[in-house]
């Protein structure tokens, strides 16, 4: 037979109504914490109780004083379990003055749940109300009349008592009429009474504070997310997180690969890469300097490349600190410059048509005030001798100019103050210039090569020329030493292989791949 | 127990409760009687008198000459009951004690085979340190205390009622003694310290036995008369939660119980449900003697340990770390109190 059939086969076909309520009473017993506890001395006890009316005669003084005791005994209980409700209720009323900005639900909540309560707790007190033989044994204790009471009423129900327990009732009776059960069981005050009060005066005392202000814990909350340890713990991940972001949008709005890592130094470039490679150049420094982005734009124009740097030192810094750096970013303007001056309009168009769906209209000026640029003579040459200078970002990675596509995508955020600023810093850059050093020995290396600026400098950088980035530079035409601002802590990339793990991973690669070709050796 | 008799309320015209009433009269004048001899000891006359009116048998354990013999011989005297006393040794047997069968010879000449009772065929009989004696001797007294009658060449023979045992043994001196098998003890009612007597006690007992004549014990019952306290003693009610009290205290104390920790780590073997009788019986014993018509907690709680002290095995673990019965039952106690 299947479990099912067991089942049918045991179950009753019909099931009376008491006897259901019979059995789910029984569960309840069996189950409940609140049900009397079904001891040998409750099952045993065949006493009387309240509300049976055959107490014998000679307990019937027996009944009112059990009756207070038990009165009493319910009070107390009614009063603890009322108060433990109570507990409950006043803390969720802090919990909700503390998080909820509206009280009025709050309160009318915790009215109705002490009104449920206090019904629940009257009825469980109720239900588990002692016995009279359980007032009579609590009787026994509190008094110290040693059984005698709770004996006479487990005795009561005998009826025809033989001369011992009618003597015992005697004795109980004339022992209680000694004791008064309400001096021994006043109604007092429970033990958590205090915790209470306590509560309900801090709830008090927080409903108060609510009539005036916003719930103290979401201000806390909000005062902490403002905090600068909080600032601190996020802002490096927010940060991060943009950069990635901007990354992404950068190789998104990059060109195709070209094939620009296979591009030897000898070969020509034209001057957009020239321009790109710079600013790629100038991209790498900008991690460090993400919180000047936000806090001022020529700032961060000044980071992510030369164009930006001088469109913001146009912008932002003093006439001093573009002294300091016009003379190095110089040399990257007229590396562009000289390409241009070779003539090669025509790979500048070339890359330009390649390039037309990506660039703007700032960009296309940004062209245009270069080639103006690049139209004079002597800016001509300075810009050459400067060209063979190592960068003025000290990085040697000259060939990152072969990635087009980060320069123009810093390229895309140049304004037009940033043009100015170029142009502005091509006319000083005959001063910059001047005060470099070793233009003598690449002025013939200049005469001797085509234009072509990145092949120069690097040969120059190979032989073991060492700057650092940003250093601080003595012009030759004074003497004043300015502080670079945001100067980025650049690692010190020198490449005649020592250090060249301090050069970034994604340029190591390339560097390595330079330094091994044949003509660069030669050089 | 206190000494004094309350015995307040209306004298009822029923002859139970008179009986009652007339019982702890009885044994106050008795305590008063011992107390001529005995000084102090009141726990200890106090235990034999609840042992005597409940039918049991006392085991006394003391050291030399704290008053256990002359104890016996007091109550014996205050009580008008037959005494009798076998001194245990090593080579006593069985039908030293018991008796046994001679040859007789009547009145025509013809010999038979005939009875000759032992010293055991009295009242009050007191075993004087019954460990002295072999097991196989100790044992001819399991039936006598148990049943109330000894067997003799398959011929069953009743001992006169009241029969009460009271045996001694010596904690001290256990080089060539044999401790009274678990079936032995279960069968005394108690079993009773002696204490060493305090400095008032010392005092008095010089001044009684240095100095003039020992006063002269009277008998106040006799045989009959203790028979019928011990009917009514039996009619005492004894309320639900006491009687529960009582079977708590009995489970307390077996290792077999999963809440009982105490019992679990010390109790090799618990108490006989005859434990559970002698602290019920002892109640109402001691609650007719203190006035009262029922047991209460109180006086199964003071019962405690003369009536368990004897039941409880303890294990080797209990023995290495010094615990000793009282000990045992007297955290057993609290904790039940405390429930």
């Amino acid at each position: 037979m299947s479990e099912r059939g067991k089942i049918k086969s045991v179950a009753p076909v019909a099931v009376s109504g008491p006897a259901l309520f019979s059995a789910l009473r029984n569960i309840w017993n069996e189950s409940s914490p609140w049900s009397q506890k079904q001891t040998y001395a409750s099952r045993a006890s065949h006493g009387p109780d309240f509300g049976n009316q055959n107490w014998p005669a000679q307990l019937q003084s027996l009944i009112a004083p059990l009756i207070a005791t038990r009165r009493r005994i319910l009070t107390n209980e009614f009063l603890r379990d009322w108060l433990k409700v109570w507990t409950w209720i006043l803390a969720g009323l802090i919990v909700a003055a503390a998080f909820s900005p509206k009280l009025v639900w709050a309160i009318v909540s915790a009215g109705t749940l002490a009104v449920i309560g206090a019904i629940a707790v009257a009825i469980l007190t109720w239900r588990a109300r002692p016995s009279a033989y359980a007032a009579a044994c609590r009787l026994d204790s509190a008094a110290g009349l040693h059984d005698r009471i709770s004996t006479a009423v487990h005795m009561g129900a005998v009826e025809n008592p033989d001369g011992m327990i009618l003597r015992q009732r005697q004795d109980a009776v004339m022992h209680l009429a000694k004791v008064s059960p309400r001096a021994l069981f006043p109604m007092r005050m429970p033990v958590a009474a205090r915790r209470t009060l306590m509560l309900a005066a801090a709830v008090t005392g927080l409903f108060v504070y609510r009539i005036h202000y916003k719930p103290p814990m979401v201000a806390l909350l909000q005062t902490t997310a403002r905090s600068q340890l909080v600032q601190s713990i996020l802002s490096p991940i927010a940060h991060a997180m943009e950069k990635d972001l901007q990354r992404t949008m950068a190789l998104i709005n990059s060109k195709p690969d070209s094939p620009d890592d296979n591009v030897r130094p000898g070969e020509s470039t034209t001057a957009n890469d020239l321009w790109k490679a710079s600013d790629d150049q100038g991209n790498k420094p900008e991690d460090g300097s993400q919180d000047s982005q936000e806090a001022n734009a020529g700032d961060q124009m000044q980071d992510q490349s030369p164009s930006a740097m001088q469109g913001g030192q146009g912008e932002a810094q003093s006439a001093d600190s573009q002294q300091q750096e016009n003379g190095d970013r110089q040399s990257q303007q007229s590396n562009s410059g000289d390409a241009r001056m070779g003539g090669d309009t025509q790979q500048q168009s070339d890359s330009q048509n390649s390039e037309n769906s990506r660039q703007s209209l700032s960009q296309s000026l940004m062209q245009a005030l270069k080639n103006m640029m690049s139209n004079s003579p002597n800016q001509q040459g300075n810009s050459q001798a400067n060209q063979k200078q190592p960068n003025s970002q000290g990085m040697p990675q000259s060939g990152n100019s072969r990635q087009p596509g980060s320069g123009e995508a810093d390229k895309k955020g140049d304004s037009r103050g940033t043009s100015d600023a170029q142009q502005k810093a091509s006319q000083n850059s005959s001063s910059g210039a001047g005060s470099q050093q070793g233009s003598k020995e690449l002025k013939k290396d200049q005469a001797a090569l085509p234009v072509n600026a990145v092949p120069d400098r690097v040969a120059l950088e190979s032989n073991g020329f060492k700057e650092q980035t940003r250093m601080r530079v003595d012009n030759g035409t004074g003497t004043a030493r300015l502080p670079v601002r945001d100067a980025s802590p650049q690692a010190v990339a020198v490449t005649n292989g020592a250090e060249q793990e301090n050069i970034p991973a994604r340029y190591r690669l390339y560097v390595q791949r330079y330094f091994d070709h044949p003509e660069n050796g030669q050089k | 127990m206190t000494g004094s008799v309350r015995m307040e309320g209306q004298k009822g015209d029923n002859p139970l409760g008179q009986q009652a009433e007339s019982l702890a009269e009885k044994m106050q004048e008795v305590r008063g009687e011992i107390s001529k001899a005995i000084v102090g000891q009141g726990e200890v006359v106090d235990g034999v008198l609840i042992a005597l009116l409940a039918g049991g048998h006392v085991l006394l354990e003391g050291a030399p000459g704290l008053g256990k013999t002359m104890l016996v011989r007091t109550l014996a005297q205050a009580v008008a009951l037959k005494y009798s006393r076998i001194q245990f040794t090593p080579d006593l047997m069985p039908a030293d004690v018991i008796g046994t069968a001679v040859v007789q010879e009547n009145g025509d000449g013809r010999k038979s085979l005939g009875f000759q009772p032992g010293p055991i065929f009295t009242n009050l009989l007191l075993a004087d340190e019954i460990n002295r004696a072999t097991p196989k001797t100790q044992s001819a007294l399991l039936e006598a205390m148990q049943e109330k009658q000894v067997t003799v060449a398959h011929t069953s023979h009743q001992l006169e009622e009241p029969f009460f045992v009271m045996a001694t043994q010596n904690p001290l001196e256990m080089e060539g003694t044999y401790p009274l098998p678990e079936a032995q003890l279960d069968r005394f009612l108690f079993k009773l310290r002696v204490p060493f007597p305090g400095r008032e006690d010392l005092h008095d007992i010089l001044d009684r036995t240095t100095q003039g004549t020992a006063k002269v014990v009277i008998s106040v019952v006799d045989g009959p008369q203790i028979m019928g306290m011990r009917q009514v003693v039996r009619t005492v009610p004894v309320a639900p939660h006491v009687q529960e009290y009582v079977v708590k205290l009995v489970l307390a104390t077996h290792p077999e119980g999963r809440e009982n920790l105490l019992a679990n780590k010390y109790v090799r073997y618990g108490s006989s449900p005859r434990g559970a009788q002698t602290l019920i019986l002892g109640g109402k014993v001691r609650a007719l003697l203190d006035g009262r018509f029922n047991v209460s907690m109180e006086d199964i709680r003071a019962l405690l340990l003369p009536a368990l002290r004897h039941r409880i095995i303890l294990n080797f673990e209990a023995q290495a770390d010094g615990r000793t019965t009282d000990d045992l039952l007297d955290e057993i106690a609290g904790k039940i109190s405390q429930d």
